[in-house]
């Protein structure tokens, strides 16, 4: 085992694999842009060491600088995390040509998954079912035309070095297609650097499922069943759970074993998702993922198999210990990814300093946060700052709760996502398990509607005023003692009731 | 004393003399705490329990009020300063219908021209902002009189994008 391992990250996944990492008795190291020097991941390692200023091209990007810091602080390993360089096959040749161990597969399997053209004809040829759509970047808007045409609309257009939804644009019709196919360009230059884009046929109300896979050196390659992870607002993820509430035993199996072929088809190494879109029965490979995901918390807790730990032990060389058929699945969790996000305001971006936050605790209920009280929130990063994660041994307890979960959770200083997380938890679709990747299309409206009800009007407007007379009475004391401090009995911050 | 307070464009009376505090007409029982050294406040109306969090707003008699994972911007004014500002002509409530920058952002596409009429939640202008392209919609029906951005430019958070009237 190693015992030393450098996460080349930041934010909850840098926590996260600091956790991980310390239960095995292994040295974090931390690396931090200028940005960061208080964030919570540095505050969580063992060492921490600056990398550059705040923007991710100058910092969190540069493996080059990474390398140095791992070689300087005697690092036997480098975890990516996911985003930054955790995709970036350069990146990881760059690791293992300084004589460390990158916790990941190899570079080749990376840019075969990578490539999202060259993955579908890969994907082809091992059997497993795709998408029907173009297997070559579109040389221009014309040739989308041509190419959506072929297909029948309404086509996807993705960015072929891209995830995460940017990049991506959902044409209905010819007459939308040019300007799609610039902003999806445009999008997926500045997010990737890569402006290439393909076409694929879009499935009327697909569900997105997926498998988690872990494969050791040795090639044992096993799945951990799916999460699924239908609710997206433009091909982000907001609320992830696993099982899926209809996927069958057998489908799980066939998906299962199809993921498998597909990790197997790239000699893959490590904890790596399969992507697919389900309708009716059938399903067709969207993407491979090859980094741990922001959703693996949900597979960890019905299967009991720490992802994370199992990612550094096979990156160590050791083989796993249990089988497919020791793969059992107890319960249902559900994650919410809690975003600095304003939901009443069209999901626009928040910046701040976190001056208030109470974190969800309690049975059942996992925090994986970057976030603490104090720190700023600013645009350089990704707007992800926690995950709440719940286990019940039921999908509807597990609704449940998670609405208990997110009442508890204050935060103040940012608007978050988490009322709208907590309006999905009591819409009756979700809890019916009617999901599919338009959900949110659907029900978008309803679940964004924060007018305040006659009740919470009633508590904000008697609070205001007491607030009020509050602020007038300390005035009052304050101009009777001549402006000196306030008087006796009255603290500013203390209680004082309204009468 | 009596407080007329807005929220959200609906605004509650409450009346508090001595002991007694009325809301909407219907008289209650109330207290405010602060639980100490933090910044959490207790509401307890009658028997019912209300944690929430509070910070003061721009401008006098202003407060933003954090229930049930939302912070709304309350305004709190008295019946006199009411009747003041009644007189003075100025508006009693934020009628203005203007655009500004949720966040420093880059303007990818401004979608409308002066002149235009648009309705509410009708696409203005794009701004990108954490690498992903958010469009700004119009808060409410009207004619754009002002488009103070071209694409482009670079915007500090609140700066006014687009004025309709």
């Amino acid at each position: 085992m190693f015992t030393s391992i450098l996460i080349a990250n930041r934010g909850e996944i840098a926590v996260r694999i600091i956790r991980a990492a310390r239960e095995l008795g292994i040295r974090t190291i931390a690396v931090y842009s200028e940005a960061d020097r208080l964030a919570p991941h540095v505050l969580a390692a063992d060492e921490a060491y600056l990398i550059g200023p705040a923007p991710s091209a100058e910092s969190y990007l540069r493996g080059d600088r990474i390398v140095d810091v791992a070689l300087r602080a005697g690092a036997d390993a480098i975890h990516p995390g996911y985003g930054f360089l955790a995709e970036r096959a350069p990146f990881i040749r760059q690791v293992r040509d300084a004589g460390l161990v990158f916790v990941g597969p190899s570079a080749e399997a990376v840019e075969a998954m990578g490539d999202k053209t060259a993955a579908r004809r890969r994907m082809i040829a091992a059997g497993v079912p795709v998408v029907p759509g173009t297997s070559d970047p579109l040389a221009d808007a014309a040739e989308a035309r041509q190419a959506a045409e072929e297909i029948g609309y309404p086509v996807l257009l993705k960015a072929a070095a891209g995830g995460g939804g940017k990049g991506m644009r959902i044409v209905q019709s010819s007459a939308e297609i040019e300007s799609a196919f610039g902003s999806a360009g445009r999008e997926a230059k500045s997010a990737f650097g890569d402006d290439a884009v393909y076409v694929e046929k879009y499935l009327a109300g697909p569900r997105h499922l997926e498998i988690q896979i872990l494969a050791d050196r040795a090639g044992t390659t096993v799945h951990l069943g799916e999460r699924e992870c239908s609710i997206q607002r433009r091909h982000q993820k907001l609320v992830e759970e696993a099982p899926s509430a209809v996927l069958t035993a057998d489908e799980r199996f066939a998906m299962g074993a199809t993921a498998v072929a597909a990790g197997r088809a790239v000699q893959y190494e490590g904890a790596g998702t399969v992507e697919f879109l389900y309708q009716h029965g059938a399903f067709y490979f969207l993407e491979m993922n090859t980094r741990i995901q922001v959703e693996h918390p949900v597979t960890e807790l019905v299967t009991g198999i720490d992802l994370v730990q199992w990612q550094i032990r096979i990156a160590a060389g050791e083989a796993l210990n249990f089988a497919q058929t020791d793969v059992s699945f107890r319960g249902h969790a559900i994650e919410c990814r809690i975003t600095s996000e304003d939901p009443a305001n069209s999901f626009l971006p928040s910046a701040g300093r976190i001056e208030w936050l109470e974190i969800p605790s309690g049975a059942g209920v996992r925090w994986d946060g970057g976030i603490a009280r104090g720190y700023e929130i600013g645009l350089h990063y990704d707007p992800m700052l926690a995950k709440v994660i719940v286990h019940a041994p039921s999908r509807e307890l597990a609704i449940d709760r998670m609405r208990r979960a997110l009442t508890e959770l204050r935060v103040v200083g940012v608007e978050t996502s988490a009322p709208f997380h907590l309006r999905v938890m009591e819409e009756a679709d979700f809890r019916a398990g009617k999901l599919d990747i338009l959900y949110l299309d659907r029900h978008g409206d309803e679940l964004t509607d924060f007018e305040p009800s006659d009740e919470e009007l009633r508590v904000v407007a008697l609070a205001t005023v007491l607030l009020e007379e509050e602020r007038r009475a300390r005035r009052s004391i304050t101009r009777i003692d001549h402006g000196d401090a306030l008087g006796s009995g009255w603290s500013g911050r203390g209680g004082w009731t309204g009468r | 004393m009596r407080y007329y307070v807005t929220v959200a464009g609906r605004t509650v009376e409450v009346e508090i003399s001595g002991d007694a505090i009325v809301v909407d007409g219907t008289p209650i029982e109330a207290a405010l705490l602060t639980v100490p050294g933090t910044d959490l406040r207790h509401l307890m109306i009658g028997t019912e329990s209300h944690p929430l969090l509070v910070r003061t707003g721009g401008r006098n008699g202003t407060w933003h009020v954090t229930l049930n994972g939302r912070t709304l911007l309350v305004e709190a004014i008295d019946e006199r300063s009411r009747t003041i500002r009644e007189m003075s002509g100025a508006p009693t409530t934020d009628a203005e219908k203007v655009v500004v920058a949720p966040m420093p952002g880059l303007i990818v596409r401004v979608e409308v021209e002066v002149g235009a009429a648009v309705t509410m939640g009708q696409g203005l202008i794009v701004v990108e902002a954490m690498k992903m392209e958010n469009e700004l919609k119009a808060p409410a029906d009207g004619i754009v009189k002002k488009i103070e951005v071209a694409a482009g430019s670079a915007v500090e958070k609140g700066a006014v994008l687009v004025v309709l009237e």
